[in-house]
């Protein structure tokens, strides 16, 4: 009997502890969701003054933040579709090939993850600077091209590792070319490692502060936005956009796990 | 070999997409006229800006800085030509004088530059007045939350006092903070005698329980919304506060207070040079000028656009500093480069 | 004929790593490189760039300013990489091993909200904290206090921050690690007569040692380097080296300043990350 009440105080106590943690977790989702309904206009926009559902419609006035999420969403797809294809190419490459110099290719995919951001963003800025290549939306994809590359090869290379190369063998044998087996053989066994090193690149670059700080010149992302309005006081619209955001990518969340299950049946 | 050509495709195909982003904007931008404008934060009203916009038919683009270093420092990593206007404040416009970083401005294309009062055209930082036109200024004061301050503050020195602990926000400006610990002290804010720098550092340095909070782009906030009982801010912020909240105060220190003057001006290389001209006319006419002070109350060098504000500004104290606040204020003035990294190094002592 | 011969392989291998080589070179290697020289480099009267060379800026860096804020942000990384683990262990722990079949949910729970902007959650914080801010307001209201806590703009806050900012990157190698612990073990070692607590010790811990090791390391360095977090939530206080860093790209005007201390943060990065594989880290897992 006594044994039975410590377990169930343990699972008592589990869920609770879980519980707490996710409201830590979720306690500025709250104050950023409920302040979109706030009726305030003056700033810093932080004592409530009533429920309106304006600030939704004041979003849609708001030219620069739009377009900035907009800029956003282009350098997230940019970047990624590019670092896509260098990460797979180079992935499959150095997995298959022996060649001198491999190991530094190897330490240099480790800096931009291992290194602060910090770094990374004013060492991109310094070489924009010295090569004039103009700050904006193409010094923004390369920079996020550059942090992203090593992730999508990372995720790949551990789909590689129990990859079995007699199939491979197979398929030449049976006559296809190098082509023909790498899009029909090798790329689909190796999609999910594809998928979600794309996913990561897109996540990083969506939300990335620090590099894009440094090499975005004058075009504005979301976050350096937000980063901006922050200085003056965040206005509510932007907490309507970051609620819409998140309720966007609940949704997507929500359709892909459905999808994944009805696959997995 | 098929694989290398699919490569080769491949890469193409990414290079196209990142050319044809970054020709597409430049296209855009080209095709409609475009601003690129670079101003302080909570400075430029959004709604000034639209109406150019619409009167005009130019996009503007407006990103912001926090401090005079912050532009400079941006404005140089940039290619020459990134911006069109930059907003510096009276010394940074004689530094970059100094550096040949500014254009010459047109004054035919200014035909509302007569609104401006006399005393401020040619002023000490740009003594011919060919590369600056005066936009806004005001002075560092200090604001009081009286009903969490009962004590009466009349100085700079007075907020040095250690039983206002943690409860101070002062600007993130080290010329500006450093010069407000000059003053209390009756120095100079442009000292450059190492026995007085040491007397200012080791007075600085006790400020650090004080300051609660280091802000330049909206110290109202934090008196606003109670964080801060005590500051060193802008003045218009602090009017703005007191509009908020009517226990903040704004006292004048007896010292003589920090004095600012910002300006436009329009560096080197500019590429749309005549939009630049165009909006800085624009952004002389009184009404318009009338509408930035009414969001941003600060001291407007524009007569004409003052006599619209009418007495709700002219009698206010904290939006129109008084006539002997400003004789017996002091502006900041640039200082050689062994002198800067002394001021450098203190300010670094204080934040660490 | 069984299998044609296959052609030489140099060209493939160059038309699939070629580019990623290119790539790293152009954007990794010679930026890094231009740093590392330009840390050598001083500048003239008008902040510009000189090519003498010099070990000033290596010199200032000794300068006591910057050490005690190289050993605030050491402190500082430290204590969010320790909260983080002991936090976020039995969290991972549950979740990991949790025979709900809502394991999934919950697991997707602790990922949605790092969807949201972070400068914005970070900026939530502030909401909650400040002086006239929800949780003051609240216990004022319910009596527990009379004066509202002065929690914002203190070191602690940006603690606060930066756990919140990296906590993901301790909970995903940690939940990882103790996925992969196999059940059988644990109840082994119950089976055995060891109490709860030395399984925990002896068993379980030493098996996820790669998640905590991992976690801690994805942890730390950003830490050193998380700016906006010690700008936003520790009022300007509580400077960490990206500050630093940070202020002589913007208005010290002082690159080659800014480049030494970059480099000096890349030695301990890279100093540590060592320590990591020393330990036996797999520095695979970082990526994933």
């Amino acid at each position: 009997m006594k044994r039975q009440t410590i377990k169930k105080t343990e699972k008592t106590a589990g869920i609770l502890y879980c519980l707490l943690i996710y409201l830590f977790l979720f306690l500025p989702i709250a104050v950023i969701v409920v302040n979109s309904f706030n009726a305030t206009t003056t700033k810093p926009y932080l004592s409530w003054k009533g429920f309106t559902l304006d600030w939704y419609v004041k979003l849609m006035d708001n030219t620069p933040l739009l377009q900035s999420f907009g800029n956003t969403i282009i350098i997230a797809t940019a970047s990624t579709l590019l670092a896509t294809c260098i990460g797979t190419l180079a992935a499959v490459g150095m997995y298959k090939y022996k060649f001198k110099g491999k190991s530094i290719i190897d330490g240099l995919l480790y800096i931009p993850v291992v290194i602060p951001e910090i770094v990374l963003g004013i060492s991109l800025l310094t070489l924009f600077s010295k090569t004039n290549i103009p700050r904006g939306m193409l010094s923004l994809i390369l920079a996020h091209v550059t942090f992203s590359i090593p992730f999508v090869i990372f995720n790949i290379r551990a789909r590689l590792a129990g990859y079995d190369n007699s199939i491979e063998e197979a398929s030449i044998d049976l006559g296809a070319n190098r082509r023909q087996t790498f899009f029909r053989i090798t790329l689909p066994v190796l999609a999910p490692g594809v998928a979600g090193g794309a996913l990561l690149a897109f996540t990083l670059s969506l939300d990335d502060v620090i590099i894009s700080y440094f090499t975005n010149g004058q075009t504005k992302t979301f976050p350096l936005k937000v980063m901006e309005s922050i200085k003056s006081g965040v206005s509510p619209d932007i907490n309507a956009l970051s609620t819409l955001i998140l309720i966007g990518t609940i949704f997507l969340v929500v359709l892909s796990q459905r999808s994944n299950m009805k696959k997995n049946k | 070999m098929n694989l290398k050509l699919l490569s080769i495709a491949l890469a193409a195909a990414s290079v196209l997409s990142l050319t044809a982003c970054s020709g597409s904007s430049a296209a855009a931008e080209t095709a409609k006229k475009t601003l690129n404008i670079f101003v302080w934060t909570e400075y430029v009203p959004d709604s000034v800006i639209k109406d150019f916009e619409k009167k005009t038919g130019i996009t503007v683009n407006v990103s912001t800085f926090s401090s005079n270093e912050d532009m400079l420092a941006k404005v140089k990593a940039e290619s020459e030509g990134a911006y069109d206007i930059v907003q510096p404040t009276d010394y940074m416009v004689e530094q970059m004088i100094n550096q040949g970083m500014l254009e010459k401005l047109d004054k035919t294309k200014l035909t509302n530059l007569g609104n401006i009062g006399g005393s401020y055209l040619k002023p000490s930082y740009d003594p011919t007045g060919e590369y600056s036109v005066p936009y806004l200024g005001g002075v560092g004061a200090i604001a009081v939350n009286t009903s969490k301050i009962t004590d009466k503050i009349t100085s700079y020195a007075d907020l040095f006092n250690p039983k206002y602990k943690n409860s101070l926000v002062v600007l993130d400006d080290f010329r500006a903070t450093i010069g407000m610990t000059a003053h209390s002290l009756g120095l100079s804010m442009n000292e450059t005698d190492p026995d007085k720098l040491a007397q200012i550092k080791e007075k600085l340095l006790t400020l650090k329980d004080i300051v609660k909070l280091y802000d330049s782009d909206s110290p109202k906030s934090a008196l606003i919304t109670g964080d801060c009982t005590l500051g060193f801010c802008w003045s218009a912020e602090i009017a703005l506060a007191m509009e908020e909240n009517p226990d903040i105060q704004i006292v004048y220190p007896e010292e003589g207070a920090f004095l600012f003057l910002d300006n436009w001006c329009v560096p080197k290389g500019a590429k749309n040079y005549d939009a630049a001209m165009e909006f800085i006319n624009y952004m002389l006419e009184a009404e318009t000028s009338a509408k930035v002070s009414a969001e941003f109350p600060y001291l407007n060098p524009n007569t004409a656009a003052v006599a619209l504000l009418g007495s709700e500004y002219i009698d206010n104290p904290a939006k129109n500093p008084p006539a002997d606040v400003i004789s017996k204020g002091e502006f900041v003035k640039n200082l050689d480069t062994a002198t800067i990294a002394v001021y450098d190094e203190m300010w670094t002592a204080l934040k660490k | 004929m069984k299998g044609r011969k296959l052609k030489s392989t140099v060209g493939p291998a160059a038309v699939m790593v070629g580019p990623v080589t290119l790539w790293l070179a152009f954007f990794v290697a010679i930026p890094l490189l231009y740093v590392f020289l330009m840390s050598f480099c001083s500048l003239d009267e008008n902040y510009n760039v000189v090519f003498s060379f010099t070990l000033d800026n290596y010199a200032r860096l000794l300068d006591p300013n910057y050490i005690s804020i190289y050993l605030q942000s050491l402190l500082i990384a430290f204590l969010t990489t320790v909260i983080c683990l002991v936090v976020t262990y039995p969290f991972a722990f549950l979740i990991a091993r949790t025979l709900s079949k809502y394991k999934a949910v919950f697991y997707m729970l602790v990922i949605i909200p790092f969807w949201t902007n972070s400068l914005i959650r970070i900026y939530g914080w502030r909401t909650f904290l400040g002086a006239n801010g929800w949780l003051n307001n609240t216990l004022t209201a319910m009596g527990i206090i009379d004066k509202p806590l002065d929690l914002l703009f203190t070191k602690g806050t940006t603690i606060l921050g930066m756990v919140y900012c990296l906590l993901p990157y301790m909970v995903l190698p940690l939940y990882t690690a103790i996925e992969k612990l196999d059940k059988n073990l644990l109840e082994a070692s119950a089976d055995l007569g060891a109490k709860k607590i030395t399984t925990y010790r002896r068993i379980v811990i030493p098996l996820t040692a790669s998640g905590i090791f991992s976690g801690s390391i994805m942890v730390f360095i950003p830490c050193l380097g998380l700016f906006f977090v010690s700008d936003i939530l520790g009022g300007g206080n509580s400077d960490i080296i990206g500050n630093l860093i940070e202020r002589q790209f913007q208005s010290g005007n002082n690159w080659p300043l800014g480049s030494a201390l970059s480099i000096i943060l890349i030695a301990v990065t890279l100093l540590l990350v060592k320590l990591y594989q020393k330990c036996g880290g797999d520095l695979e897992s970082l990526g994933v």
